[in-house]
């Protein structure tokens, strides 16, 4: 009884997340969202929710999470391209490849902290992005990007249309489910610690450097996926997967949603994807001005994002008399 | 029984000698205070212990192990917590999450992958950081954030912090500066409520709080032990009065 | 490696050029760092509104224009700048500082976007700075015909003399030994009882006006378009970083330093960016606190 009380309590946030997720496709047009686009929204949950691991939990900012879901989209195109049209092998090699990557960049950015590690991550990634434009330009594609890929398949499933985007929104739901899972865990809350006391942390016994290493490697992982399903989403690979702009995208979005909460930074990619793509089309090319505006209003009135929003409206809407 | 032997410590930085051949005993158990004018050494001394800063020379044996050249949350692990001059707790975290954290480093040792462990295994390990909560006086607190406590409530908590994982040694860098009359007494009060057993280090400018807690004082000037013994000793000891004085007059 | 003396001129001389860039980007961004705190994502952004202004005003009126009125103007944005956002920043966290001017550099980008449009507008250099070096009149020991595009070269000296001018104004003034102080110990510098926020304010207007210096001179090189200014911040932070946070001095050795290293590589790598990157990650691993930093700055 207590224990279906309980599941219930813990997991309603991500079964809520399921039903409007899984729903999408009857809803978001309605908003004026064009199919596929809901697929592109759910891809970019995943890196988000993984970055938030790493973001909003220890609180290291990373520029430079666009080396691991590009590496990881460069390897399923290609394994797709060589190897077979099958999605699982190449979705396989390609997310244990850029997490392999991120252990070593990982372990070499998080002898720094602070603003050192944000631009040691950022020339990780760009040294990715000029290898790929460059040396790499056989396999990659270079300035053109990398074209030519296969129909990708699921076994015999034809991944285009409705099958990819409930293909990606189950691995997205997964994904979120075990990102609760582990804020939950014992390892959640100590990555927290290391955000708000890192001295104090080590001096009550822990490690701090090996959860941060963790946290990292978790959110590259969640990234690779990303990367994986946007070849599989479309099959194409631009040399701008690896570039700054899609790191600082997902800052961008993390922080528009608000940190640390994980919902917060889901809302901001579906918030920034939506702007992007649909309301654009009203404001035309300014719509990076409008939301580079936003997005300073947000940092500087509303540090926490969406969420901080929509916990301050509760506040003052929802609360009881007696609560002040 | 010692259970702290520092043994012949020095550490230089730069030109400067801030320890030279340090050596001192504590007696398992006991209230040992370190006193001593400003720049002396003390916090240097309690930055060695805690493997912050590493000694050019000598060795520090805790309970028969060595502890220099180990990582601060080995030491921690060893059985050795500090308390700091200004608390030192997660300000973003609430009460009970702030003490659950050692509960968790107790069990789980300095690192540990249960990424998926539930709330119904951890239970009992909650439940234990909130006895410990309430032995402190905070359980009004649980749920409140760190950072809304007041100074006092802080200190509280960061005992609550040191104590949960069972250290045998408490290291204390003057824990009741900056601290108001009463708040001071509460603390010497809960200095002395403490179980026993726990031996204690404390670095401590006033001198009342010095007398009333500890049973053992070393007195170190200028990066040297000048004078050791019990508070009756210290109190007229020429050598402690001529090291207050010389630096009353610069 | 058989490099004729001539291409080892050339590669001298283009290193040189390009380092001269990084390091009146990195100048700023280092003397703001060192002395606010602040780590600004918006000076690549600062350098655009300069080309931009400078390239509009040179189009219009004359180089001679741009020149006495584009610094001058940047200081004054910068000072505004810093008043309106920075300052609430002081106290907030460095990724919060990270994050604003993030976001400003988008918006400032954006605009100029709007405004100018997205391609490059051609800059034309002025008469007198236009044409080229020949370079085996001054340099005997040069075989045969050796030419430099003169304008690159006085980009060269400008920066030479604006290194050598901040240089001065902070060992030789009285407000810049104030500053130096800042750099070392701020909060010393409260309990004397200067007052830092003015020289603050001050000291992010120069910044500024080092970039529109920057601007004026190296529009008609880096050409005039919106993506210009991330282009450039990026390995100006890394100019910095290398040459150690607030260090001025660092700033120049680590921007000649990645300038030459770039033009010495370029007929080796096809893509010649990646070299900073990878002395960046060296510098870094090898010597934390970079070449010239200092213990203590950003712990």
């Amino acid at each position: 009884m207590t224990k279906q009380a309980n599941f219930w309590q813990y997991n309603k946030v991500v079964l809520v997340f399921a039903l409007i997720a899984l729903t999408m496709p009857f809803w978001f047009p309605l908003m004026g969202g064009y199919s596929g686009l809901d697929t592109k929204i759910m891809i970019f949950c995943i890196f988000v929710v993984g970055f938030d691991i790493l973001l909003g939990f220890t609180g290291y900012l990373s520029f430079g999470h666009a080396a691991f879901f590009g590496i990881a989209a460069y390897t399923t195109g290609i394994m797709l391209k060589s190897f077979s049209d099958n999605i699982l092998p190449a979705m396989f090699v390609a997310v244990l490849l850029a997490t392999l990557v991120s252990v070593m960049v990982g372990l070499l950015t998080l002898k720094r902290t602070g603003i050192y590690f944000s631009i040691l991550t950022l020339a990780f990634a760009e040294m990715f992005h000029s290898m790929a434009m460059a040396m790499l330009q056989t396999w990659t594609g270079g300035e053109n990007g990398l074209t030519g890929m296969p129909t990708p398949m699921l076994f015999d499933i034809k991944m285009q249309g409705a099958s990819v985007f409930y293909f990606v929104t189950i691995v997205a739901i997964i994904l979120f489910y075990v990102a609760k899972r582990i804020e939950r865990s014992p390892v959640g809350l100590l990555m927290k610690a290391i955000k708000s006391n890192q001295t104090r942390l080590e001096y009550t016994g822990i490690n701090a450097r090996k959860y941060k290493l963790l946290a990292f490697v978790i959110s590259a992982f969640y990234a690779a996926v990303a990367g994986a399903l946007m070849v599989v989403y479309e099959p194409f690979v631009g040399h701008e997967f690896l570039g700054w702009h899609q790191s600082g995208e997902v800052v961008i979005m993390s922080v528009i949603g608000g940190v640390g909460t994980l919902i917060g930074p889901m809302l901001g990619a579906g918030f920034m994807l939506y702007f992007e793509n649909v309301l654009s089309v009203d404001l035309g090319e300014q719509w990076l001005l409008v939301l580079g505006a936003i997005f300073m209003a947000v940092v500087i009135f509303m540090p926490g994002g969406f969420m901080e929003g929509i916990a301050r409206l509760k506040k003052r809407y929802f609360t009881t008399v007696d609560g002040e | 029984m010692a259970i702290l032997d520092i043994h012949q410590v020095s550490l230089s930085f730069g030109g400067l000698k801030a320890l030279q051949n340090v050596n001192l005993k504590v007696e398992k158990g006991t209230t040992h205070a370190l006193i001593g004018p400003n720049g002396a050494g003390k916090s240097t001394l309690l930055n060695v212990l805690t493997g912050m800063l590493k000694p050019d020379d000598g060795s520090v044996m805790f309970d028969g192990k060595p502890l220099l050249n180990v990582n601060s949350f080995d030491i921690n692990q060893l059985g050795i917590a500090k308390v700091f001059q200004t608390p030192a707790v997660f300000p973003e975290l609430t009460v009970l999450q702030n003490v659950t954290i050692p509960v968790f480093a107790a069990r789980d040792g300095s690192f540990n992958l249960n990424m998926f462990e539930g709330r119904s295994k951890q239970r009992p390990l909650i439940e234990f950081a909130e006895q410990q909560i309430c032995e402190l006086g905070l359980e009004n607190h649980m749920h409140s954030l760190a950072s809304s406590l007041s100074r006092g409530d802080k200190r509280r908590l960061e005992m609550a912090i040191c104590l949960a994982n069972k250290p045998q040694l408490l290291l204390l860098d003057e824990p009741t500066a900056g601290m108001a009359r009463h708040e001071t007494e509460k603390t010497i009060e809960l200095l002395n409520s403490m179980q026993d057993g726990i031996t204690k280090v404390i670095v401590e400018h006033d001198m009342n709080v010095v007398f009333s807690l500890a049973e053992k004082i070393s007195v170190l000037a200028q990066g040297q032990i000048i004078a050791e013994g019990s508070p009756d000793e210290i109190k007229g000891h020429p050598k402690v009065i001529e090291a207050y004085l010389g630096e009353a007059q610069v | 490696m058989d490099m004729t003396l001539n291409a080892f001129t050339l590669s001298i001389l283009t290193g040189l050029q390009l380092g001269s860039i990084y390091v009146l980007i990195a100048l700023g961004l280092t003397l703001i760092f060192g002395t606010l705190g602040v780590v600004n994502f918006a000076h690549g952004a600062l350098y655009l509104i300069a080309i931009y202004l400078a390239v509009s005003i040179n189009n219009a009126f004359g180089f001679t224009y741009a020149l006495i009125i584009v610094p001058p103007l940047l200081f004054v944005i910068g000072v505004l700048l810093e008043r309106g956002l920075i300052q609430r920043f002081y106290d907030r966290p460095h990724t919060d500082q990270i994050l604003v001017t993030f976001g400003l550099a988008i918006v400032i980008q954006e605009l100029l976007k709007w405004v100018f449009g997205a391609n490059n507008i051609p800059f034309a250099i002025p008469g007198w700075g236009n044409g080229i070096l020949f370079l085996h009149e001054y340099l005997p020991f040069l075989e045969g015909f050796v030419v430099y595009p003169k304008w690159r070269m006085i980009l060269v000296a400008v920066s030479i003399v604006t290194v050598a001018a901040v240089f001065a104004l902070l060992h030789l003034t009285r407000f810049g030994l104030v500053i130096r102080a800042g750099m070392r110990d701020a909060e010393m510098l409260q309990f004397l009882g200067v007052n830092i926020n003015r020289r603050f304010m001050v000291v992010f207007g120069l910044g500024a006006m080092i970039a529109g210096i920057a601007g004026v001179f190296g529009g008609p090189v880096t050409q005039v378009s919106p993506e210009v200014g991330m282009g450039l911040l990026v390995p100006s932070f890394l100019v910095v970083v290398i040459g150690g946070m607030g260090s001025l001095g660092g700033a120049v050795l680590a921007g000649v330093l990645i300038g030459m290293a770039q033009s010495f590589t370029a007929p080796y790598i096809n893509a010649n960016t990646i070299i900073i990157y990878l002395i960046t990650v060296v510098v870094l691993l090898v010597r934390p606190r970079g070449l010239l930093g200092s213990k203590g700055v950003f712990e």
